[in-house]
């Protein structure tokens, strides 16, 4: 930003009052505008200067492209799932008060935060839907991401990280189901333990390492409660921030590209008042000119002045449409937990699995392929479902069907995906709904 | 520096220059070695070497416990002990499919998660289970009780007298 973002009206300093009264007075003020820097913008360049000098507003661009903000091109999806994220993090930290990882106490305190901890069932329900909710988003968010052609250059590294970011979610999840401590924590993570033990070479290491022991014990249920409150989100939150880093310095959103005659190369004008626009291509730095920030700011134009665009300003447009997504997944959330528990299940009974042991619905998919070849199901294909996800930006290098929803020129492309996703969801239906005792197929009506 | 020519300038710039190669390519080196051996020993400290849960070497009692003809399973510590006359063996009851415990059928063993189904001696006759109920290594203790370690597997029909 030039210094014109800087605020337009600086009022001179007022002698200091001498009188103790008149300090107290002031007091205040002071105060307010030693915290915040700007009053409430009313013109554009102090919209500029909001957004620009406040820790926690700076994240956002001072414009934002009018794509971004259209609400049926994103849902939300992303932000959503950032959102039950903050809820999980919040609600998470409170349960940890009460929580102890341990195998003798740890289903008794399930039972306290249900019969004497004031709101404590609502918390745990609340995590436990926002980590359902989480899981599902973030899997519609990639959906979102690919049938729009997001993925592709320059923003190849951001959907290798977004996978990343599945995985760990999806270890988040795996993690937390256990600590209950229930009949259903102790056989699924029995199972899903079982599986990465089917790893070719590593597979026994890595099941010992998780477990701390041979089998799913008091060892296994410290270790994932570590994982859970603390290496992992940890993990998360660096990658969430890179994710978030990368958006900006990606050049924002995915959006399809600007017609030609709406932004014109050069536009100069005398005239007073008018709009300034110099727009240079970024990409064409000369190794031996001296660069301000701007010369180096990446992507296809670079913007100085008020030049007509598609773009508007963060505050209040991207702000308000934040804050609408907030309030609706909190909303959602709340709701949720008001009306519907979140399931707790016998003592751990370490004699007795229940039939059939179910893994949560969102590994069903996994376990159903389990059902048929243990390998393969459950390390093989899944592993070649990541790598391909991973590849994927740096196989489809057409630059065509940006920014758009299912655009035709990316017909083979979105045909292959849906197929992808439509096979993982009827895994998860059929596991889910149409398994039985012995793992046999049931109806479920 | 002023005194000297240009060209021998060039050279010690280009000596300087390669000298502070070297010692990026080593202080990288050292770094990222560095780095490799701290992850590398946390990984050895996370890998336990006691464990705090059941031992995997235990005794299981008397040869007078388990009469002959017997199969007798041992639902803590996952085993069955298995008994034909004087020879006397251990089979695993954790299923090799995804370490549900199984329990006896007529035919031989059954899991109750996905319906493996195992012969007197652990082979697979049915179900998703990819392979046969392993063998554990027993021993017979001085002090005469049946000792069942299962760190070691041993071949299917290893039978020790008692």
């Amino acid at each position: 930003m030039s210094p014109a973002a800087q605020p337009a009206k600086l009022k001179p300093p007022s002698p200091p009052k001498r009188s103790l009264i008149g300090w107290a007075r002031e007091l205040p003020d002071m105060v307010w505008h030693s915290v915040f820097r700007n009053p409430l913008p009313s013109n554009d360049v102090e919209r500029s200067a909001t957004s620009f000098t406040n820790f926690f507003l700076h994240i956002h661009p001072v414009k934002v492209h009018r794509n971004t903000l259209r609400p049926t091109y994103t849902f939300g999806l992303g932000l959503m799932s950032f959102f039950l994220f903050v809820i999980l993090v919040v609600t998470g930290i409170l349960l940890m008060f009460y929580y102890v990882p341990s195998t003798e106490q740890a289903y008794d305190r399930m039972l306290d935060l249900r019969g004497s901890v004031a709101f404590g069932t609502l918390l745990r329900n609340m995590h436990r839907w926002s980590a359902h909710g989480m899981v599902a988003l973030v899997f519609l968010h990639m959906c979102r991401v690919f049938f729009t052609g997001s993925y592709k250059k320059p923003r190849e590294f951001n959907w290798v990280l977004g996978v990343v970011l599945m995985l760990l979610t999806f270890g988040m999840s795996f993690t937390g189901y256990l600590l209950p401590w229930d009949q259903l924590a102790f056989w699924a993570i029995t199972v899903g333990a079982a599986i990465a033990g089917y790893a070719p070479f590593i597979g026994n290491d890595v099941r010992f390492l998780l477990l701390g022991d041979a089998n799913v014990g008091q060892e296994a249920l410290l270790r994932f409660y570590v994982l859970h409150v603390a290496v992992l989100p940890a993990i998360l939150t660096l990658l969430i921030a890179i994710h978030f880093w990368r958006i900006r310095k990606d050049g924002g959103l995915s959006r399809p590209p600007e017609p030609e005659s709406e932004a014109p190369p050069l536009q100069m004008s005398a005239a007073a008042g008018a709009p300034v626009a110099v727009s240079v291509k970024a990409v064409q730095l000369e190794p031996r000119k001296t660069y301000g920030l701007q010369g180096l700011v990446r992507g296809p134009l670079t913007k100085v002045g008020n030049i007509p665009d598609n773009s508007v300003f963060s505050w209040p447009h991207l702000l308000m449409a934040e804050l609408f997504t907030f309030v609706v997944t909190l909303s959602v959330i709340l709701v949720l937990s008001l009306f519907f528990n979140a399931p707790l299940e016998e003592p751990v009974n370490v004699m007795h699995p229940p039939n059939p042991a179910k893994a949560p619905w969102y590994f069903l998919g996994l376990q159903e392929m389990v059902s048929y070849s243990a390998f393969w199901g459950g390390v093989g294909i899944p592993t070649l479902f990541v790598i391909g996800l991973m590849l994927i930006p740096y196989m489809d290098r057409s630059p065509k069907g940006v920014g758009v929803w299912f655009s035709r020129d990316r017909l083979l492309a979105n045909t292959a995906f849906l197929t992808f996703v439509v096979v993982n969801v009827i895994l998860v239906i059929i596991g889910t709904l149409f398994r039985g005792p012995n793992w046999a197929f049931v109806t479920p009506w | 520096m002023n005194l000297k020519s240009k060209s021998s300038m060039n050279t010690e710039a280009a000596a300087v220059g390669s000298r502070r190669r070297f010692l990026g390519w080593l202080t990288s080196l050292g770094l990222a070695g560095s780095g490799v051996l701290t992850a590398f020993s946390n990984f050895v400290f996370i890998k336990p070497r006691a464990t705090y849960g059941d031992p995997q070497r235990f005794s299981v009692g008397k040869p007078e416990d388990f009469p002959a003809g017997s199969r007798m399973t041992l639902e803590t510590r996952r085993i069955c002990v298995v008994r034909e006359g004087d020879k006397l063996a251990a089979i695993s009851t954790t299923c090799t499919h995804l370490g549900c415990i199984i329990g006896l059928s007529e035919t031989g063993f059954a899991c109750p998660c996905h319906g493996s189904r195992f012969d007197q001696d652990g082979n697979v006759t049915g179900g998703p289970a990819p392979r046969p109920l392993p063998w554990y290594k027993v021993t017979l203790a001085p002090n005469g009780e049946i000792e069942v370690d299962k760190d070691q597997e041993v071949e299917q029909g290893t039978y020790i007298n008692v």
